[in-house]
């Protein structure tokens, strides 16, 4: 298994995204903000005549987003057609991975559990893989109920 | 061959080559009926296809084929090894017919009867030889039987023939489409740059033309992806004939709204409903003359199919006169098979139960004829509406008629668009709902607030006024309320409501994007769209947002009885529209006189001795108003006055507002273009009178007829001279051969091609490089605009008078 994977940085936590679901990581340029929309959904953005969901990741997995300074970079994920751009606090490295999906004894808590597959071992150390569809996915039963 | 049958041949084969798999797999394990329903699907299109071209054969074997698959559908029959080789051959059949069609050959008197029988049950196994299943092998089951006559057909067809039309996967559209607004984007940009640094001559002069191009571009490739809904409606009087003759009854088609522009993909995804929704109608709603007579009705039934492009949705609505549906028999029926069970019926209203004909699997024919009532189609047909998000609907009165709403989104298509701003914040609207732009100084307009609903005062009515920055609960805005504006959307349903907002942003034609789902869930928006600067806005869905308020019919009817009493004592006051003319004076108009208030460059107006002329989207008005001498300013704003036969525009140095009619017309005999003099807010207003104004300068608008100018050639006429002319209501043309109302030319190449004794079509203007004319010529300095402008006037006042 010698995966190429995105490593971020979600909530101060070393997140990696199946590089074969990131489409590109861009500089979120103005947000347009959308009134009444759920709070995880950050605004739109235009990528050249694109329009972009932007998600701030933090807020989608219940972390308050002030905590964690950003660096106004975003990987731009499609979904289902529609094409997201998930707010991180940092893109960290493109790396392999160096081992198997594995779990960890005792889950990776109640906010994490939702949208992890599960701990992988990369070049750099262990990250944890998330899991694009879950980000968005639950979120919409969240929101809708919300 | 027409386009028609173009069209058929290829959704024929896309079909077989999607049902391929079908095929294989179905072979595979006969007893699997999921297969089953797509091949079914497959022949009953064919069946349904070809009763609308001629093609008996083709007709036969796929009706045959229906049969012996729908009663494998019902249970009746147990699929077999020997009906998927018969089915099989005959789908191997039609696909080499197809190919003939294709190639414009005769399909002959070939006999499919041996096919057909063995389908029939316990029918003898065809010997298939080879690999049976694919549709594409052309000819092996047939070489089983003896005595086939066109076996040379799939050779022939195999032979390459003239494409005359190509189909492109949508993806690619999209992509050029992309392309081409990243494109824009990319040039507003730089137009911004070069706006920054300056004049630069050389470069200034590419990029215009560069501009030119990518609009042109721009408009081609939308174009590829819209279409009129006309194409569609084309193929339909003659698949109405066919039915209603093969049914013996009398059917009259009327067809409303082919201008309406619909994605391509969309026309494709509604076509085959329509179609359906048609044959249905045909077959089971219009009655047989002698019924239609009997019941008092005219012999010939009604089909009527518009379509109406309403906001956000496309509505396409089929109604028939026919006898109705009987929602007792749907129940009945639908209770027989196991729909709905008893309980659930008696709590169904008939809207209810008519909704049931869509349930897979429903139908009310009690016999199967040839044209409809198979159940398959409208759960079908359902099926793929909601798949692009669309609806559809039926409603029906016994006796009278039955009419199926399809409604249609517009995602990916272009609307005229309203942008907005609230809260700092832009938002478009789909101008077709937009009714009116109120500045909500207005005094008339009465701002009232009753309980929590804001009410506002609009031609005589209360109207709900609901605050833009409430709905979407942003920080109230920083303006008082006096300093809003307030846009009066019409709702399809005929509501009418106010939507308070901060300013007006500005309008144009907006690209519709759809909008992520957890975005759309909100239920306040229905798209998305880019602004010239490359900003995402919002589309607000008006409807959704009308709803959320109740502000439309049903619970709006509560509201209005208490309404009523109120909406009878506002007598309707006499409104005027004051405004200063260049002069300097206060005038008033009466307000249902003013069609609109235009803004037009004072390139735009003509004047001479006649009076004077201005164009205003393409078409010549009179002009009344204008000061002597010249116009001080680039731009003036104009009335647009309508005595419903002419329009007339007024020239105004600034429009003030409307107000009512308070007191007394005090008439002054003196002036002939004075009604009469009338106090308002205390000072005396002289109303202008409309009746004199349109004897004396109304005349019915010039349409049309821009005249087209040709200019020479070279980057000089290119840049300068076409768009002064442009912008003054001419046609340029550029090529050479093209009939043209007048010539420009220099005067250098006028006197070259008299040399050649060339002859000229139209009368030519000469123009000369040097502000001094040489004595005794007859050409006019390159910029001598009032000159040039008026040697093309006379031509044009003389052609007028020739024509």
């Amino acid at each position: 298994m010698n995966d190429l994977l995105v490593i971020a940085q979600i909530a101060g936590r070393r997140c990696a995204l199946p590089a074969l679901n990131v489409q590109s990581v861009i500089e979120v340029g103005t947000i347009t903000p959308v009134p009444r929309s759920p709070a995880y959904v950050a605004g739109i953005t235009a990528l050249r005549s694109q329009t972009l969901t932007v998600i701030d990741c933090r807020t989608a997995l219940g972390f308050d987003p002030d905590q964690w300074p950003c660096d106004h970079r975003a990987v731009v994920v499609p979904i289902e057609a529609h094409p997201y751009a998930l707010i991180i606090d940092r893109i960290e490295d493109v790396t392999t991975t160096v081992g198997e999906l594995g779990q960890v004894p005792g889950g990776f808590g109640t906010n994490w559990a939702r949208i992890a597959t599960g701990m992988i071992e990369t070049r750099i150390g262990p990250a944890l893989l998330i899991d694009v569809h879950a980000l968005i996915a639950p979120l919409e039963e969240l929101g809708s109920a919300a | 061959m027409d386009d028609l049958l173009a069209d058929f041949v290829a959704e024929t084969r896309e079909m077989l080559e999607a049902s391929e798999g079908e095929l294989i797999a179905w072979e595979a394990d006969p007893g699997d009926r999921s297969h089953i329903d797509s091949i079914f699907r497959f022949v009953h299109t064919v069946k349904g296809n070809c009763g609308f071209f001629d093609f008996p054969r083709l007709e036969k074997l796929s009706h045959a084929a229906e049969d012996a698959l729908s009663d494998c559908r019902s249970g009746h029959r147990e699929p077999d090894s020997a009906l998927v080789s018969a089915v099989l051959a005959i789908i191997d059949r039609i696909s080499e017919m197809v190919n003939a069609i294709e190639a414009g050959e005769d399909l002959g008197e070939g006999d499919d009867a041996a096919l057909i029988a063995s389908l029939e049950v316990g029918a003898a196994a065809l010997v298939v030889e080879g690999p049976p299943a694919g549709a594409g092998t052309n000819g092996e089951p047939e070489a089983t039987e003896p005595g086939d006559e066109d076996q040379g057909h799939a050779g022939k067809a195999d032979a390459p023939t003239i494409l005359r039309s190509i189909r492109l996967p949508v993806d690619l559209l999209d992509r050029v489409m992309s392309g081409v607004s990243d494109m824009v984007l990319a040039r507003n940009d730089l137009a911004h740059r070069l706006r920054q640094a300056g004049n630069q001559p050389t470069i200034d002069g590419p990029f215009e033309r560069l501009t030119t191009i990518l609009a042109d571009v721009r408009d081609a490739i939308t174009r590829m992806r819209m279409q009129r809904i006309e194409t569609l409606f084309g193929a339909l009087p003659r698949l109405v004939r066919d039915l209603s003759g093969e049914l013996g009854k009398q059917v009259m088609v009327d067809l409303e709204g082919g201008d309406v522009e619909l994605d391509r993909e969309m026309i494709e995804m509604v076509r085959d409903p329509i179609t359906h929704i048609i044959r249905n109608a045909i077959d089971h709603g219009i009655e047989l003359p002698s019924d239609r007579l009997a019941n008092g009705k005219r012999e010939i039934g009604l089909l009527s199919i518009a379509a109406r492009q309403s906001g956000n949705t496309i509505s396409i609505v089929i109604g028939d006169d026919g006898r109705g549906l009987d929602d007792a028999k749907i129940a009945d029926k639908a209770l027989a098979m196991g729909l709905i069970d008893k309980a659930e019926r008696a709590d169904m209203t008939r809207e209810a139960i008519l909704q049931i004909i869509f349930r897979p699997g429903f139908s009310t024919a009690d016999t199967v004829s040839n044209v409809s009532g198979r159940g398959v189609g409208l759960d079908v047909v359902r099926d793929n509406l909601e798949r692009v998000g669309g609806s559809i609907k039926v409603s029906s009165t016994p006796g009278c008629g039955t009419f199926f709403t399809l409604q249609i989104p517009l995602t990916l298509t272009i609307i005229a668009g309203l942008t907005v701003e609230v809260g700092n914040q832009r938002f478009a609207i789909p101008q077709s709902y937009v009714e009116e732009i109120v500045h909500a100084s207005a005094r008339a307009l009465d701002f009232t607030c009753v309980g929590e609903t804001a009410l506002v005062t609009f031609r005589g009515a209360r109207v709900p006024c609901v605050m833009l920055s409430d709905v979407l609960e942003l920080p109230g805005s920083e303006l008082s309320e006096s300093e809003r504006t307030l846009v009066l959307l019409r709702l399809t349903s005929g509501d009418l409501f106010a939507l308070a907002v901060d300013r007006i942003h500005s309008h144009g034609d907006i690209v519709v994007k759809p909008l992520a789902p957890a975005v759309m869930k909100s239920g306040f928006y229905a798209g998305s769209t880019l602004l010239d600067d490359g900003q995402p806005v919002l589309l607000l869905d008006v409807m959704n947002i009308a709803e959320a308020y109740e502000l439309v019919s049903d619970a709006r009817l509560r509201m209005q009885l208490s309404l009523h009493d109120q909406e009878e004592a506002i007598a309707s006051p006499t409104r005027l529209m004051i405004f200063t003319d260049f002069e300097g004076r206060r005038r008033a108009v009466r307000l249902e006189l003013v069609e609109r208030i235009e803004t037009a460059p004072a390139s735009a107006i003509e004047r001479n001795a006649a009076g004077a002329r201005v164009v205003v989207d393409g078409t010549i008005y009179p002009l009344v108003g204008l000061p002597d001498g010249t116009l001080a300013s680039e731009k003036v704003r104009l009335l647009r006055l309508d005595d419903k036969a002419t329009n007339l525009l007024y020239a105004v140095r600034e429009v003030e507002d409307a107000a009512e009619l308070a007191g007394a017309i005090t008439p002054v005999p003196e002036d002939p273009m004075i009604e009469g003099l009338t106090l308002i807010d205390g000072a005396t207003i002289a109303l202008v009178d409309g009746h004199e104004l349109f004897a004396r300068y109304g005349r019915p608008a010039e349409t049309g007829v821009k005249p087209g100018v040709l200019i020479p050639e070279g980057e000089w006429a290119a840049t300068i001279l076409g768009p002064l002319l442009e912008s003054a209501g001419y046609v340029i043309m550029r090529d050479a051969g093209a009939a043209s109302d007048a010539l420009i030319m220099f005067e250098e190449d006028f006197e070259a091609a008299q040399a050649l004794d060339m002859r000229f079509d139209a009368p030519v203007i000469r123009l000369r490089e040097q502000p001094t004319a040489p004595p005794g010529a007859e050409t006019i300095y390159r910029y001598d605009r009032n000159g040039l402008f008026a040697a093309l006037e006379s031509v044009c006042v003389r052609k007028r008078q020739a024509a």
